[in-house]
Formats: structure tokens, sequence, C-alpha cells
């Protein structure tokens, strides 16, 4: 925001400098498009795992999921505001799980909430009210409606088009861009959880806390036997029972699942709790179970053991960013094949912005964190351009309806990408800020750069 | 009239200067050309003529930037720290301009005035101490600086001005001005972001106007009107008053269409295919 004084010393300067185009500007601006202070956790070194269905059986993924996974990492898609601010749905939903340190001020009340209709997105959407709500996880969605925090739609497909159209402002989605993004939530999968058997049971492989755990999550409660955990938290039903709930914490809400819970913090619907510990006390209150020291730890044993998952995070590597870049190439290529316009537009701009980004992560000459291998990273970020303008000729052979230039041109991309690109970044990723050791350098002097006048001068 | 064709039409903005950029360009650079046959360098390709035409504005561009850095100084010794924060916008603009060719002739240089972002030293040292902490205690960083710029000037004098050099420079800096600014950008601590890409769009089209365009216009006209075109646009795109505005999209797409355009140029005019990392080839 410009303050007032910034505003006066803006029109001071408007008058004092005039050498060129005139344009006015705030002194002491935030210029950013997203408020002081927001944490969109960009940087995190660990990615959650993404596992598609299709992937999951060894098969390939298909061109509709392969174009809704790129629109869901395109801010194209989304109104004004995100596309400046370049978020994507990506940006919520990481990898299409959740995103525990994104904090929007004046839109989150913590980490991992966002209140989507608040009024930075879209303003004919704000209720005034800041309420917040957690940023879910989309593993396994296509179990999980009725959709939204209170089950307010019955339909994805609804669901998707609302938070593209109303919640972030966005233009009205294709009806091949809508079916795409359906079909690409609809394919993440849970990561498997080697614990658990059949019908949702622990297996052998459980230790005796966690049995009693889920022994416990059975057990009818003190005052209301017909409920228990596993009345609304069904095992044999990914835990949910796609119904809504008043469990005390102000309203109605959807029966969260369990399933991959231990990387969906914070819990409850606005994200109010941070762990398992403080979830099993709020029904010990709520509820009158009257639990012991020992059922409270068996029970936290328990939702550790159900909310577990094989290999949850990626660490961030070059391997990593080239399986993305793997995945949206192949759908470029089969886009260009079908003249499918406005695919090759959202794969162009995917893609360029994620290998635009991929190459600041190869700092140059003006770095002074990062010493070493200086050639090595110049070779690496030169390849990695040539490859986003090869990209661009693809966009503009096909703007130009010239398909067979774009054919060619993306051979060209190809091989740039594959070939040369992606061995030269593997050979320097040690001088990059993929190594740990230079991130820690790089981002502690960028902090201390980004400080504001009121933290500088504590 | 913008601030290029100011500068090519003269100070005055005299004859030429309502004249349609082509023409009263034409008109400069037949006169560019004629002086520098005449300082004896007839042996040189026109292309060389050109390039070396460059450097009378990039003296005058780091003129500026060492007369903005040395009166920076001055208003620090007052402690007057509105002055210094202007003084300091003000020297950014020719140093900005100058970035076509600061970054792959003189890297080491490159570092000192301008290391980022994790800067103790240059000008985004200075920023962060000035508009960051509201501090005007930076003297020995600016004295550091002015030597740089100083150094910088004097060397801009004599060193060699290889036409490919400077047509990698125009892509490496047309490449970046459409690089992502939602986070604020380059200069976000003063809020002069916006100043930076402005300057930098001003110094693509001055380094294209007076070293490049009448070689591609000689050897493909369509092309060089596509170069035109895209540069005009990218002019327009930054032409706005709050980053928070700015069409990212269209200015990375005109970006990256003005790097293929000049890729394509390259063999018309004589030159290998620009890379956009200087020392990478």
């Amino acid at each position: 925001m410009i303050g007032r004084r910034g505003l006066l010393v803006a029109a001071t300067l408007f008058v004092l400098l005039l050498p060129r185009d005139a344009t006015s500007f705030p002194i002491d601006g935030d210029q950013a498009v997203l408020p002081a202070g927001t944490e969109l956790n960009e940087d995190a070194r660990d990615v959650p795992r993404e596992i598609l269905h299709s992937e999951y059986r060894g098969d390939r993924t298909s061109y509709l999921v392969g174009l809704g996974d790129l629109a869901f990492n395109s801010p194209a898609i989304l109104g004004d505001v995100a596309r400046r601010a370049n978020i994507s749905c990506g940006t919520c939903h990481v990898n299409g799980a959740s995103n525990a340190k994104l904090f929007v001020p004046g839109m989150s009340t913590r980490p991992g909430n966002f209140d989507t209709t608040g009024p930075l997105f879209n303003p004919k959407a704000d209720n005034h009210v800041l309420d917040p709500i957690r940023i879910p996880s989309l593993r396994g969605a296509r179990y999980l409606a009725p959709y939204g925090h209170d089950g307010r739609m019955a339909s994805l497909r609804d669901f998707v088009r609302n938070v593209v159209v109303n919640e972030f402002a966005g233009p009205e989605p294709s009806t091949a861009t809508l079916d795409a993004l359906v079909a690409y939530i609809q394919e993440i999968d849970f990561l498997p959880n080697q614990k658990l058997g059949a019908r949702g049971r622990l297996n052998e492989s459980a230790n005796e806390a966690e049995r009693r755990g889920e022994a416990l999550f059975s057990k009818p409660f003190p005052h209301d036997p017909n409920l228990s955990c596993a009345v609304c938290h069904q095992p044999a039903g990914a835990f949910v029972d796609h119904q809504q709930h008043d469990v005390g914490s102000n309203g109605l809400f959807k029966t969260p699942t369990l399933l991959n819970a231990n990387f969906n913090a914070p819990y409850f619907h606005d994200g109010r709790y941070d762990d398992f510990g403080q979830v099993v006390d709020h029904f010990d209150r709520a509820f009158g179970l009257v639990l012991s020291a020992q059922d409270r730890a068996d029970l936290i044993a328990y939702l550790r053991a159900v909310g577990d998952g094989r290999q949850p995070y990626d660490r961030d590597s070059v391997s990593v960013r080239f399986k993305e870049i793997s995945t949206f190439s192949l759908l470029l290529a089969q886009a260009i094949g079908m003249r499918d316009r406005e695919a090759i537009e959202l794969a162009v701009d995917t893609l360029g912005g994620e290998l635009r980004d991929l190459a600041e992560w190869f700092p140059d000459h003006r770095n002074p964190a990062v010493t070493g291998a200086l050639t090595e990273r110049r070779l690496a970020r030169a390849a990695l351009k040539d490859v986003v303008i090869s990209l661009r000729r693809i966009a503009i052979a096909v703007a130009a309806g010239d398909f067979e230039a774009a054919n060619i041109e993306y051979r060209t991309y190809y091989d740039l990408t594959f070939s040369r690109a992606m061995p030269l970044l593997r050979g320097t990723e040690p001088w990059s800020l993929f190594n740990p050791a230079l991130r820690e350098a790089h981002d502690a002097q960028r902090r201390q750069m980004l400080r504001t006048p009121a933290q500088a001068q504590r | 009239m913008n601030a290029v064709e100011k500068r090519i039409s003269g100070r005055n903005g005299a004859v030429g200067a309502h004249l349609p950029y082509a023409r009263s360009w034409r008109a400069a650079m037949l006169g560019v050309i004629a002086a520098t046959a005449l300082a004896g360098n007839a042996g040189a390709t026109p292309l060389e003529a050109s390039a070396e035409s460059y450097r009378r504005y990039l003296m005058e561009d780091i003129g500026q930037s060492l007369k903005g850095t040395r009166a920076l100084r001055e208003r620090l010794v007052v402690a007057d720290l509105d002055g210094a924060k202007r003084a300091w916008i003000e020297a950014r603009v020719g140093w900005e301009r100058s970035e076509v060719f600061t970054s792959g002739f003189v890297p080491e240089l490159d570092e000192q005035i301008d290391a980022w972002p994790n800067a103790s030293h240059g000008f985004h040292g200075i920023e962060v101490e000035l508009f960051g902490a509201n501090r005007t205690d930076v003297g020995e960083e600016t004295d550091a600086l002015i030597a740089h710029l100083a150094d910088l000037h004097a060397q801009i004098e004599n060193i060699p001005l290889a036409p490919q050099r400077l047509l990698n420079g125009v892509a490496r800096l047309a490449f970046e001005v459409g690089g992502n600014k939602a986070d604020g950008g380059e200069s976000r601590l003063s809020g002069t972001s916006l100043n930076d890409m402005q300057s930098n769009v001003d110094g693509i089209e001055l380094a294209y106007r007076v070293i490049f365009s009448d070689a591609i216009e000689a050897s493909d006209p369509q092309l060089a009107g596509a170069a035109h075109t895209t540069i005009e646009r990218m002019k327009a795109t930054v032409r706005i008053s709050d980053l928070r505005s700015l069409d990212s999209e269209k200015l990375r797409a005109d970006s990256e269409e003005l790097v293929a355009l000049l890729q394509s140029a390259a063999p018309k005019i004589g030159l290998s295919k620009p890379t956009l990392e200087e020392g990478s080839q």
C-alpha cells in the first residue's frame, strides 16, 4: 500500500526527476502485488510428492489429465490480481497437497489458512469478514465429496469453477479447461500407507499403542453410545462419512479424511489446531470423553499411523523440476499435434515461467553469496533461456497458424531442454541454490535485504 | 518523443525532433557514421562504426550515474535523507540504461556496483540502509560506488565495443526485462523497480537503434519492422505508474519475442546468434 507520505514524496519527485518518460513512484512504497509479509512458501526445500492414479498403475497419464495439471499450475486461468502475483491453484495446493506455511496478511489468521471471500483477489466476493479456512490437501479428492469445508457443493466441477471464477476472479473457464482440471484433481491419489490393510484396519506392522488407539477410535462415547470417532471417520470409507456435523467448532463442517493427515496440518475447518494432540483434546472436551493420559497418547499414535504416507516429500532438485518439465513437454507435443491452441498457449506460459524461475536458481555474477563454477552457472542459465525462447518461437508459429513450423521448433525445444539444459543443470547443481549451504547463505542475506524499515530499526 | 528519441535527435530537440523516428534516426546516424569515418576508422565495417558511435551514449549514461552518486554523497554529508534518496534514484537511471553493456563487458565492476539480491555494497547495499532502514551512514559504501563508477567511466573510453557482445547484451537485457516482478522486483525497497525496467527498455531501444537498426533494416526490412514494433510495445507496457498494474504476461511475451527476432537477425548482419549469458559461449 502506498502511504500518504509516500504519495506526497512521489508528487515531489515527479517534479524533480523528469529527465525521461515521467511516471510517479512511491519513495518507500512496496510495489509487490501481495501485501508485505506474504509467505507463499515457494522456496520450500521439500515439496509434497504427487502421485497420480495413472502413474501409480504404471499407465501413461492422459492428455486430459496432463492439460489439467498444466492449468492447475498456470496463473493464466485465474484473475488479474492472481496473475500479476504469479499465483496458480498449485500455489496453495502444492503438487495437489496443501501449503501449511502459506500466509497472506489480511487474508490469513495463521499459516495454512486463507480467506476465500476476502478483498484481495475478487472484491465482488468480499464478505467483509476475515473468515479464513484451512487450505485442504486434494489427495484422494475423488473419494471426498461433497466439496468445500462445509460440503456446500456436491459436484467437484461446480466447486472448481467457483474457485476459479468467484474466489479468484478468473474468466469463465472453457469446457475443455474445466474438464481437464477436474480430471487432474480426480487423479491425485493418497500416498500409500503401509500400516493400513483392508477396510482401513491397521495391519500386523502396527504397534501396541496404535492398536489400543484403534480400539478407542471405535469405542462408543460415554454420553452418546451411538457415537464414536469411527462413526463419522469410517475406516472402510477413506475415514469420512460424506456428512456435515457440528463438533463444537462453531458450525456444521464436513468430516475431513484422516488419510495422509500427518501432512495436512493445521487442523479443523479454520486451521485452528496445530497437531493431533490439540484435536484429541477438543473432542475430549466437546464430547466428554474423559480420556486418560494413556488413552490420549494411544489415540494420537493411532491417528499418526492412519495419517502416514510413504515418502511424503521430495527434496527440491533439478531432477524434481525436470520431472514436471517433462510432463508438460509431453503435453505440449500432443497439443501441437492436435492443434489445440489453448493448450499450447497454456504450456508456453506455464513452462516458460517455470524455466525462467529455474534459471534464477543458478545465480549469475551479481550474487555475492554464490561463488565457484561461474562459467558453468552461466552456461546453465544461457541454456535455460534458450529453451524459453524456443518455447516462444512455438507460440509465435502457432499464433501465425503455422503448426508445421511449431512442430519443427518443438524438436529444437526438446533437444535444447533434455540434451543441453538438463545435463548442464545437473552438473552445476552443487553450485546452485539447490545446494542447502549456498541456499542458506543466500536466504540469510536476502532476508537481511528485504527487512522493512521497522524491522531494521529494531 | 521519448527520452531516447530526444537524446538521439539532439539535446534541444533540434533538427529531426519532430520527424518520424526512422527518418530522424537515419539523419542522425549518417552524421555519426560520417564523423566516425572522418575520425580515422574508415577500415571499420558499418556495424563496427555504429557500435563505436554507441560509446558516446554509454559515456553519457555512466557519467549521469556518476554525477548522481556524487550528489548522493553530498546529501549524505548533511544527513539529508530525502535528498539522498532522490539522488540515489536519479543515479540509477543512467546505470540501468547501460545494462546492455555493463553485465557482459565488465562483470566484476557490475558485481561491485549492482550486486543483487544479497548486497552489502553497491547500489542495493546502499538502498538497504537508505530506504530499508532510513539511515544516512552509508558514506563509505557510496565512496566505493563513486570509485567504481569513475573507474567504469574511464574504462569505457577505450574498451573495444564488439558488435557481437553488444548484441548479446541487448538480447540478455531484453530477456531479463520479461522476468517475474511479482515480488516487487530488483529495487523493491526503494519502490523503483519499475523505473529500472523503464530505463532498461530505454537502454535496449537506444542500443538497438544506434547499433543494429540500420543494418537489420538493410538486410531484412520486415524483421527490422517487427523488432521496432516489439520494442514500442515493451515501452508502452512499462509506461505505467505502478509496478502492481504491470501486465507481466504481455511484457514477458514481448521480451521473448524480441530475443527471438534478434536471434533471427544476427546471421543476417554477419553476427552469431546472441548468447543470453555473457561468458557462456
